[in-house]
């Protein structure tokens, strides 16, 4: 194989990857995203960070009543169209966390008022065709999903307690053959026709469309029967507008800081300096790549991160160059020079990058919220790093050694005249 | 060839003044934690004509029946104004309170087309939580790298490089933490990553003079006196470390840069002290960790000569 050709093959791979990492590539459910379609957290684009807790529980909360919660959070936000969201809930710490964005053209939307709404008592109620109040959600104490006896269908089951048993059994000898309806606050989330006067206090709802479906009207109801609200533990709102302004700042800082380190490079180490800004160039890409491929949340720090790993990135360019250049000076061939330029320079940025590897995990296990972002786009700088700055480096510069034309000692930075 | 370890004492001194510096502003400014780890509560509403601080306090003091703080800022780039109502204390607002907070201002203040920006709430055992993880996160760091170094350069003294290493990452520690104080930036989690990212930037400056010492010291023998040894690796990798510290301080001043014109606090306030530290970091390396390795050298050479005169 022609090695001259390696360094254009290069160039060329470092393009079309880059040209992905911003416009993004869609084939059929193949999908990477591009640079603008990134998942950016709330700090960037404007949003909702809360932490809600059971109030006055004195205990932690179960595995089943943080579930019963997220739900709760979960019915309130679709009442509130708020689709675009994530709740995840934190067993260890029992705690559920919410984060939604808040976007621009919403004027009306009171933030604080949505994260208020969203941590009080869910108020479960069954109601006759009329709107009258039958039962309420405390009358339940528990629900579950299954296949129903009679029919092997997805159902829930509801047991009620001596009061609600009461309560249903009325009701449900004056609705034969009407519905009973039953909604969260102010929400409808289901519809049961009456079929026969149930007494005893087991119920059932059946005709549910799937088993999964069962399990979410379950954990609503459940959810419906809890004696707690909830208290807001840690909450960020950020509003859009300085979200959006703060992330086009950031970009052009980066720009601006690519740039410059690129030009330095360039005219302090020539010919090295040039391959240095094109595994420059490959490096940010596979950073942008491992934050848009898996949709990491990028953070603002996340982009300091990325910024600081431009000027990290090019040190072990920086070893090699200088390697290079004193093999140079010492008389040897230009040839000989890069190849013991790289093997001297290995081990140096090897250790160097390993120490930052462990700062980076460290980062990334300790860090709170914001900054994982910042480990992680660190980590991946790293990463890079070696495949950009000591591989992809070391095939460009080699290939390029190839042409007579640039074997000279200057096109490196070295004094000497050896051919 | 600069002489470095023969300058040492002036370099030691040098650095003890900054650490003393910093000390000092420590008692003077105090250490101020963020309401990230005391907890609390902070809101910002953006506002166009004028509030009165003072006035827009008692307001809200009224409408919680709480101590609350209130400053105003104006930003540079935007034509808006910044009202900041922060309250420090063991129970951060519950977002009702954060609720009547807003209704009473924008009550108070009809015609400032107040809006609330952001805001934050910390409950001061989360705070706590996150101040501890990142002491365990720091000090975590440190022992892994000891680890590291040690087994990497065993070498030319794998435990001496290594706890010299470390010495020399305490240096800027300090340093970037002395920035914080005296700039009065409260403590929050950028803190943790700027000295995280510090630790990692310098101790791998440290590794690669250290690499240089252990190719030296195959190339030359081990016969060679170890200051010389030293000397000679730093001056060699010099051009390298400046480049680099060019390189990282280039890129962390345009971040600063552009979050001091366009009023990016969070990225401030991390920027600042970092563009201190790569300088601290690059400092420490070649005038801290070179020489105190070669006076543990020393050191250990005359224990050795003393054990066998007295043999």
């Amino acid at each position: 194989m022609n090695s001259k050709r390696v360094f254009f093959i290069t160039v060329l791979l470092t393009a079309a990857l880059f040209c992905l990492s911003i416009f993004g590539l869609k084939i059929g459910n193949f999908w990477i995203k591009g640079a603008d379609q990134m998942r950016y957290g709330i700090d960037i684009r404007g949003g909702v960070e809360a932490t809600y807790e059971p109030k006055d529980l004195g205990r932690a909360p179960t595995e089943n009543e943080l579930e019963a919660i997220r739900t709760i959070i979960e019915t309130r936000m679709d009442a509130k169209n708020i689709t675009d969201r994530d709740v995840t809930v934190d067993k260890g710490n029992g705690k559920v966390i919410v984060r939604f964005p808040w976007k621009s053209d919403e004027t009306n939307f009171d933030p604080q008022k949505a994260v208020s709404e969203l941590g009080e008592t869910a108020k479960l109620t069954f109601r006759d065709p009329d709107g009258n109040v039958i039962m309420e959600g405390t009358d339940v104490t528990k629900s579950s999903a299954q296949l129903s006896q009679s029919d092997s269908q997805p159902a829930v089951a509801l047991t009620l307690s001596a009061r609600g048993a009461d309560k249903f059994a009325q009701a449900t000898g004056r609705l034969i053959g009407q519905n009973i309806d039953i909604y969260m606050d102010e929400a409808l989330i289901s519809t049961a026709i009456v079929q026969t006067q149930i007494t005893g206090g087991n119920a059932e709802i059946t005709h549910l469309e799937s088993l999964q479906a069962a399990t979410l009207l379950a954990n609503r109801i459940n959810s419906g029967s809890l004696p707690y609200s909830l208290i807001v533990k840690n909450c960020n709102i950020i509003s859009p507008t300085l979200g959006s302004n703060a992330l086009a700042v950031m970009v052009m800082a980066g720009k601006v800081a690519f740039a410059l380190v690129c030009l330095f490079m360039l005219i302090y180490y020539r010919l090295p300096g040039l391959v240095a800004c094109i595994a420059l160039t490959l490096q940010v890409t596979g950073q942008l790549l491992a934050l848009s491929v898996p949709q990491f949340t990028l953070t603002l720090p996340g982009i300091a991160g990325l910024i600081l790993s431009i000027g990290m990135g090019v040190d072990a360019n920086i070893i090699i160059s200088e390697r290079i250049k004193e093999e140079l000076n010492g008389g040897k061939t230009v040839l000989r020079a890069i190849e013991t330029g790289f093997k001297r320079a290995f081990s140096a940025v090897f250790d160097g990058n390993v120490t930052v590897v462990i700062v980076a995990i460290i980062l990334i296990i300790f860090g709170s919220g914001s900054m994982l972002s910042f480990g992680y786009t660190l980590l991946c700088g790293v990463i890079m790093n070696f495949v950009a700055g000591v591989t992809a480096s070391r095939l460009m510069i080699r290939s390029l050694s190839n042409f007579k034309a640039l074997r000279q000692p200057q096109y490196f930075g070295a004094k000497g005249v050896v051919q | 060839m600069i002489r470095f370890y023969k300058h040492r004492y002036i370099y030691f001194a040098i650095s003890l003044c900054l650490i003393l510096l910093g000390v000092g502003a420590a008692f003077i400014n105090g250490i101020q934690l963020d309401i990230q780890f005391k907890g609390g509560t902070i809101l910002k509403y953006t506002y166009s004509s004028d509030i009165n601080a003072e006035q827009a306090e008692k307001i809200v003091e009224q409408a919680v029946g709480r101590t609350v703080n209130c400053q105003l800022q104006s930003n540079m780039a935007q034509d808006h104004k910044i009202l900041m109502v922060s309250l420090a204390s063991n129970e951060a607002l519950s977002s009702r309170e954060q609720e009547a907070v807003t209704s009473a201002l924008t009550r108070a203040y009809p015609d400032a087309s107040l809006a609330l920006s952001e805001s934050l709430t910390v409950e001061p055992f989360i705070g706590k939580h996150f101040f501890t993880n990142g002491m365990i996160a720091i000090a975590l760091s440190f022992l892994l790298i000891l680890v590291y170094v040690g087994w990497r350069f065993k070498n030319i003294g794998g435990l001496s490089a290594g706890s010299m290493a470390i010495i020399a990452l305490f240096h800027d520690v300090f340093i970037v933490t002395a920035v914080f104080i005296i700039f009065k930036i409260p403590l929050n989690d950028s803190f943790i990553a700027a000295i995280l990212t510090i630790i990692g930037f310098s101790i791998n400056d440290t590794i690669v003079i250290y690499d240089r010492i252990r190719e030296n010291e195959r190339l030359l023998g081990r016969k060679t006196p170890a200051e010389e040894l030293v000397d000679i690796s730093i001056n060699q990798s010099m051009s390298r470390s400046i480049n680099t510290n060019i390189a990282v301080f280039m890129s962390i001043a345009v971040i600063y840069v552009f979050a001091q014109v366009y009023d990016i606090g969070s990225i401030r306030a991390f920027a600042l002290p970092m563009m201190f530290g790569t300088i601290s970091g690059c400092y420490s390396t070649i005038c801290i960790a070179g020489p105190l390795w070669t006076m543990w050298q020393h050191h250990k050479k005359t224990k050795i000569r003393v054990k066998s005169a007295e043999a």
